[in-house]
């Protein structure tokens, strides 16, 4: 299989850098696949997993918060806020987080509040379903 | 020349200020560590991003877009900028503070109306009294940047810019140039401006098309919040290192002024002492020969 070189970087490490065969993103309208050669593009990433193929076969996942992805001339770069292996997720956080995140939606608050809480709630929860599906 | 006495407490006040000086050197060196460690990891991101940016915008097709739009109707006279600017918590970091309000005086200059964010209270300090209006509910510290008040604080300003009560934003914080240097910077982080990113046209010359997923203006919307957060979350990070650094560095030179200055009483101490003792044999031996004559005569 054709390959390209990737990097995965959140704030805080540099997740993934190498050669990869394909990867599945997360973007606004659904998941994306990239294979080699993918026209130059711009993606929006939100919260979600990503699942990388390496040339051998052997498959990466991992959960990504909000970001971008960018391919240009074979070349890719997906640049995220967060990212974590699923059993890195701590699910006792994530729940608290999610229940916060519910109890203030429940009450009245302001536009950029509403949307700060949205943000987290929605981050608590591609956490929780990341964490259930590898049990 | 000074006393025994008065030297004694010069001594021991210089003693007493290098205690603190040396703590602080070292609570800073331990907190050094740990933001390099940080730095390291996030400075991949930061330059990825920053690139990345610029090569996005300069494939960019022409759209309207709150994040392009330059207001350029407006008078500059007119224009309202943001300015976030990075300071310490507190003073004894060398030239940190300074370089950094310094330059944000340059750029309060040269724009009429000015909205502050200030991060660190010695920023928020300097502007009270001088008296120049600062956003007051801007609340945040700078210790231990986390990526939680990134968003919080790119938030803030975001929203305001989207309202339309900010024309432009602007980051002043300071930069780890290398190991030992830092340097204070201005980035304008809004509106995003194809032309800035314009460098070296020559070494791309071909304009490839970007395609854009949802669409042009979902994407641009994302990232530009989304790049927004990265870079103020980078910029914290980026400050808190530097910061710890000239502490550091502050505070060693100030260990080693006490130490020579301490070298210098030690000195002007033992030759008091010597003066006083040499005062007393004279006095005895003055008097032994006052008592010696008067037994003679």
């Amino acid at each position: 299989m054709e390959t390209y070189s990737l990097k995965v970087m959140a704030v805080d490490k540099t997740f993934f850098d190498g050669h990869c065969a394909s990867l599945i993103i997360p973007s606004l309208d659904g998941l994306v696949g990239i294979l080699a050669h993918h026209e130059n593009m711009v993606i929006a990433v939100k919260e979600g997993e990503i699942r990388i193929t390496l040339e051998d076969g052997s498959e990466i996942e991992a959960l990504v918060g909000i970001g971008f992805f960018e391919i240009m001339n074979n070349r890719a770069t997906l640049l995220v806020q967060t990212v974590e292996r699923p059993e890195e997720i701590d699910v006792a956080r994530a729940r608290e987080a999610e229940e916060r995140a519910m109890e203030h939606l429940r009450q009245k608050q302001s536009l950029r509040e509403y949307y700060h809480t949205q943000a987290a709630l929605s981050r608590a929860m591609s956490r929780l379903k990341t964490a259930s599906k590898h049990k | 020349m000074a006393s025994i006495k008065e030297i004694q407490v010069r001594k021991k006040s210089i003693q007493d200020t290098m205690k603190i000086t040396n703590a602080m050197y070292m609570i800073s060196s331990s907190k050094l560590k740990k933001a390099k460690k940080n730095l390291e990891a996030t400075e991949p991101y930061f330059y990825t991003l920053q690139n990345t940016m610029s090569q996005i915008l300069r494939h960019i097709p022409d759209m309207k877009n709150i994040y392009f739009d330059q207001h350029e109707e407006k008078d500059p006279e007119e224009k309202r900028i943001g300015y976030i600017v990075i300071t310490a918590d507190k003073g004894l970091v060398g030239a940190y503070n300074h370089n950094i309000l310094k330059l944000a005086e340059e750029q309060l200059q040269s724009c009429a109306k000015p909205v502050l964010f200030v991060l660190g209270e010695v920023g928020r300090q300097y502007f009270k009294r001088k008296k120049i209006d600062i956003e007051e509910e801007f609340q945040y510290t700078v210790q231990n940047p986390t990526l939680g008040r990134a968003r919080k604080i790119a938030e803030n300003v975001l929203e305001m810019y989207r309202e339309g009560r900010l024309d432009e934003v602007y980051i002043i914080y300071t930069k780890m140039a290398s190991f030992m240097q830092a340097e204070a910077e201005t980035v304008k982080l809004l509106p995003l401006k194809k032309s800035d990113f314009y460098i070296n046209p020559l070494v791309d010359m071909r304009m490839e098309e970007l395609a854009m997923k949802p669409d042009a203006c979902t994407v641009v919307n994302h990232i530009a919040a989304d790049y927004f957060v990265g870079f103020v979350y980078g910029a914290l990070v980026e400050s808190f290192c530097s910061e710890q650094n000239s502490r550091m560095m502050a505070m060693e030179a100030a260990v080693d002024n006490a130490e020579e200055m301490l070298w210098e009483l030690d000195i002007m101490y033992n030759r008091a002492r010597q003066a006083v003792i040499t005062q007393q044999i004279t006095e005895v031996i003055s008097g032994a020969k006052a008592q010696k004559k008067k037994k003679l005569s």
